[in-house]
């Protein structure tokens, strides 16, 4: 019974500190009425170097071992980094996108719509890849390439500037960057 | 619910409080006629608790499908989340039904307090799972969803506790217990008549200009999609 019990009080702390974590504003409202001062910009060529096979390679067979492990384990320490930030840039456009699915214009909605979906899987495949990541730290020699970030993150990037040119037609793609 | 067609929306959620209600007189009849708490009494109770505790789960998938139709992206990854956690929470509860069985010399009571716990550790672990899932993916919830949900949490939580006193003291409930649950219960009713009763809420943000990006990396994507 003790188990039980200690189990039962366990699942009752937990679900009330998910219910909190989930009513709770998980964006503030500061974030989302000024998404500007609080998406980073994430330099993607940067992130597929550190993530590059080739790059890899070259390191492994030019330094010595130690010196690998220890470059590659800053170098995978850095792409956590960037995949994070990533991700929560992902999240404030997902709570964006998300309002904009209700737009009474067609077009905009699919924009929205697509935006959402694509910054969802981006979260979906931070979700994979950070612990990837950290797990390359541990092995440095492991192969890790988290390279559908990328692919995601380009694809989220095009679709924002699609809506944001639905959404202000007569600014241009100029105005809305 | 079926005024404001929340039966469409939610038709498993419809049908566990239909059912509930139904289970209620059926007992009631029961407990005021000559066979009183006898051992019908036991048996009905006992293949109601599981017919509820199997719409609830439904219910629980119900707000799982909510979630899917709303994000389509997340449908692989929900229907695996559901499939994962459903099999890690059995081995936990068999675990648990293994290593402390109860002591009720009643195999029936035993077998039903004992299915109960498994079920209430299920269902609290999803339940968690599903809050922690739409946390990650900021997920919005809707007012009625959300108000579900928590119900539900709530009340297999206490289920949860309350089946492990019942398996310990082997006895056909206990009037403290049996209190607490239907106070609680009566809380879960309460809360969810609040939540359907009421308007769904949606998040409102007014968007004032899209988020500035770095140029060069915005047009260096605009050659590559060109």
């Amino acid at each position: 019974m003790t188990i039980t019990l200690i189990i039962a009080l366990a699942a009752f702390a937990a679900l009330m500190f998910s219910v909190r974590l989930t009513k709770g504003l998980a964006l503030s409202a500061d974030v989302l009425e000024n998404p500007t001062e609080h998406i980073r910009s994430v330099d993607v060529e940067a992130f597929r170097n550190l993530i590059d096979r080739d790059e890899e390679e070259f390191l492994r067979t030019n330094l010595p071992p130690a010196d690998f492990r220890r470059i590659q384990r800053e170098r995978l320490r850095a792409a956590v980094e960037y995949v994070s930030c990533a991700a929560q840039n992902a999240a404030i456009l997902l709570r964006l996108a998300d309002a904009g699915r209700r737009s009474s214009d067609p077009a905009t909605a699919d924009a929205a719509e697509k935006l959402v979906n694509n910054a969802l899987r981006l979260r979906l495949y931070a979700l994979h890849a950070i612990p990837r990541l950290y797990l390359g730290m541990v092995f440095p020699g492991a192969r890790i390439s988290p390279v559908r970030i990328v692919e995601s993150y380009e694809q989220m990037t095009r679709q924002v500037v699609l809506l944001g040119c639905l959404q202000y037609p007569t600014r241009g793609v100029s105005a809305a960057l | 619910m079926v005024r404001r067609r929340l039966d469409r929306q939610f038709p498993m959620f419809f049908l566990y409080t239909a059912f509930e209600v139904l289970q209620f007189v059926v007992l009631f009849t029961t407990s005021r006629s000559h066979l009183q708490f006898g051992e019908v009494y036991v048996r009905v109770y006992s293949v109601g608790l599981a017919l509820s505790t199997a719409i609830r789960f439904g219910v629980i998938y119900e707000l799982f499908k909510h979630f899917f139709h709303r994000y389509p992206a997340l449908d692989g990854a929900g229907q695996l989340l559901f499939r994962g956690a459903t099999i890690l929470l059995l081995l936990v509860a068999v675990g648990l039904a293994v290593s402390a069985p109860g002591s009720s010399a009643s195999l029936m009571l035993t077998a039903t307090y004992a299915l109960d716990r498994t079920v209430s550790i299920l269902q609290c672990g999803l339940l968690i799972s599903l809050f922690l899932f739409s946390r990650y993916f900021l997920l919005s919830w809707r007012s009625h969803a959300f108000g579900i949900a928590l119900g539900l949490g709530i009340f297999a939580t206490v289920e949860l506790a309350a089946s492990a006193v019942w398996l310990h003291l082997g006895a056909f409930g206990n009037p403290v217990v049996n209190l607490l649950t239907m106070a609680t219960y009566t809380g879960c009713v309460l809360t969810w008549i609040f939540y359907l009763v009421g308007q769904e809420r949606e998040p409102q943000y007014s968007v004032k200009a899209l988020p500035d990006y770095d140029l060069e990396i915005w047009n260096r994507e605009l050659q590559r999609l060109l």
